[in-house]
């Protein structure tokens, strides 16, 4: 409870896409998959409150915090792979991510 | 406006204390839960009419503080827990044969002891708030870890943990389908809808438990089964009754946690009663109910708005809005009562659902409906 009062960090996410890299800046309490879609980055997704899967995405460098559990959606492997639910994770530094965007 | 637009959001809580403090002294008092329940389903009768947006800014933001709301939705757990200690305190009372007797402290009339009658009334108000409570541990479960489990603690006051996990991961999911319990079909009424959906979750959750937890290479009986854990955190609540009131208070916590699981599951049988979707296709507004009349807006914490909730499921409740999803035109007080009464509901949401056959759902949706009218259930 007490995060909702602490001063906020933006970070940057580079999104590396089917055809290039795009920098994005996501701030602090924003999720990956919000401040992609408020910059038009065409995100895949479709429920937004972490139960489909169709946000997934592969982080290859830096933190999120994983605002729910994702073992319920990704297997053991996705996991140990990097992959996260882009709807429900924040940054907790820099990183590096890959997604196939929608065409 | 913003102060309007935040503290319109109180009633809850406010009542919420007024139910604690009428208990608290006794007498007809304890009654106050009920009979601001039903001063309320009147209000939101007469402000049927009544339909407000959500008001923006010139930036277009919302005037919603997000810290005071979550604040005070956080602060509803132990509302929520002092609601039970004090039905708990009045049962101790009872049993222990605490003699009746008028007690003024300054201003206010305090009663020792209690009677039957208005043990019952203690009961009942405890059970229609705990159950209203419902609403807040809704909100928490689409936000943040802290809020989730938060959420859990509060579901779990009503014997319904595992509600946390099965409205994520399976009315989200799976709305308008019959994979998901807490959709009413054509054709069912809200007593079976309690029974059906409250089972359905619990099962659906456990499921969901067991395959996590597998995939995992972890035992299902093991305490890092969530479902399980979701149990353990009703236990306090049962000790409490059992310790205050032996038999009476095994009494008091089933009817608690009956009525207020019943609330629950009326609202999700409102929410979506009769609306098909095509398994596949994805959740539109058309696949919910909105009640947003003023009253059961400013109440429910606009958990009204379904069609926008559905949509944008990560949304705060103060920036929710009408998005044009089919709409019963009435709030959910006066609409809960016609639930009660199937065959008035029934009657009731028939033009509705010909309507939402014929001017919202796709052709493969009315295919479904028709399979429904084939078996002579209309509405």
């Amino acid at each position: 409870m007490f995060n909702l009062f602490k001063k906020s960090k933006d970070h940057i996410a580079d999104i590396e896409t089917n055809s290039n890299t795009i920098a994005l800046k996501v701030e602090k309490g924003k999720t990956l998959l919000n401040a992609a879609l408020s910059s038009g980055i065409a995100w895949p997704h479709k429920c937004k409150v972490g139960s489909c899967g169709t946000c997934k995405s592969q982080v290859l460098l830096g933190d999120i915090k994983a605002q729910i559990d994702f073992g319920y959606v990704l297997s053991q492997e996705e996991i140990e792979a990097g992959y996260v639910l882009a709807c429900q994770s924040e940054l907790k530094s820099d990183i590096k991510v890959k997604i196939k965007l929608i065409e | 406006m913003k102060l309007f637009v935040n503290a319109r959001y109180l009633i809850v809580p406010v009542s919420s204390l007024l139910t604690i403090f009428g208990i608290i002294l006794g007498g007809l008092l304890a009654w106050v839960g009920v009979f601001l329940f039903g001063v309320y389903t009147i209000i939101d009768t007469l402000t049927k009419d009544i339909h407000l947006r959500a008001e923006k800014n010139q930036d277009g933001e919302s005037y919603g503080v997000k810290e005071f709301q979550y604040v005070v939705m956080y602060i509803m757990l132990p509302v929520f827990i002092l609601l039970q200690i004090v039905l708990a305190w009045r049962l101790f009372q009872f049993t222990s044969g605490v003699g009746i007797e008028p007690l003024q402290i300054g201003v206010l009339n305090y009663q020792t002891g209690i009677t039957l009658t208005n043990l019952i009334g203690a009961t009942l108000s405890t059970a229609l708030w705990a159950g209203l409570g419902i609403i807040y541990g809704h909100e928490l479960s689409h936000n943040k870890k802290e809020g989730f489990f938060v959420s859990r603690l509060i579901m779990a006051l009503s014997g319904s943990a595992h509600f946390t996990y099965a409205h994520v991961y399976n009315h989200h999911l799976d709305l308008g389908h019959e994979d998901d319990p807490a959709t009413a079909p054509r054709g069912r009424n809200v007593y079976a809808h309690t029974w059906l959906s409250h089972a359905g979750q619990s099962k659906f959750s456990y499921d969901l438990e067991q395959k996590k937890l597998r995939k995992q290479g972890k035992s299902t009986l093991s305490f890092k089964n969530k479902w399980i854990i979701g149990y353990l955190y009703s236990l306090p609540s049962v000790f409490l009754f059992v310790w205050a009131g032996g038999l009476y208070g095994v009494a008091a916590l089933i009817t608690v946690w009956a009525i207020s699981n019943f609330l629950l599951e009326a609202l999700n049988f409102m929410g979506h009663y009769g609306l098909i979707r095509n398994p596949g296709e994805p959740v539109e507004h058309r696949h919910s109910w909105d009640n947003d009349n003023v009253f059961t807006s400013w109440f429910f914490i606009e958990i009204g708005r379904q069609g926008d909730h559905h949509v944008r499921g990560e949304t705060y409740f103060w920036e929710l809005d009408d998005v044009g999803a089919p709409n019963y035109g009435i709030g959910y007080f006066s609409l809960f009562v016609l639930t009660l009464i199937p065959p008035l509901f029934r009657r009731f949401v028939k033009k509705l659902l010909n309507d939402w056959d014929k001017n919202y759902a796709t052709d493969a949706e009315v295919s479904i409906a028709n399979k429904f009218k084939a078996l002579g259930i209309q509405s």
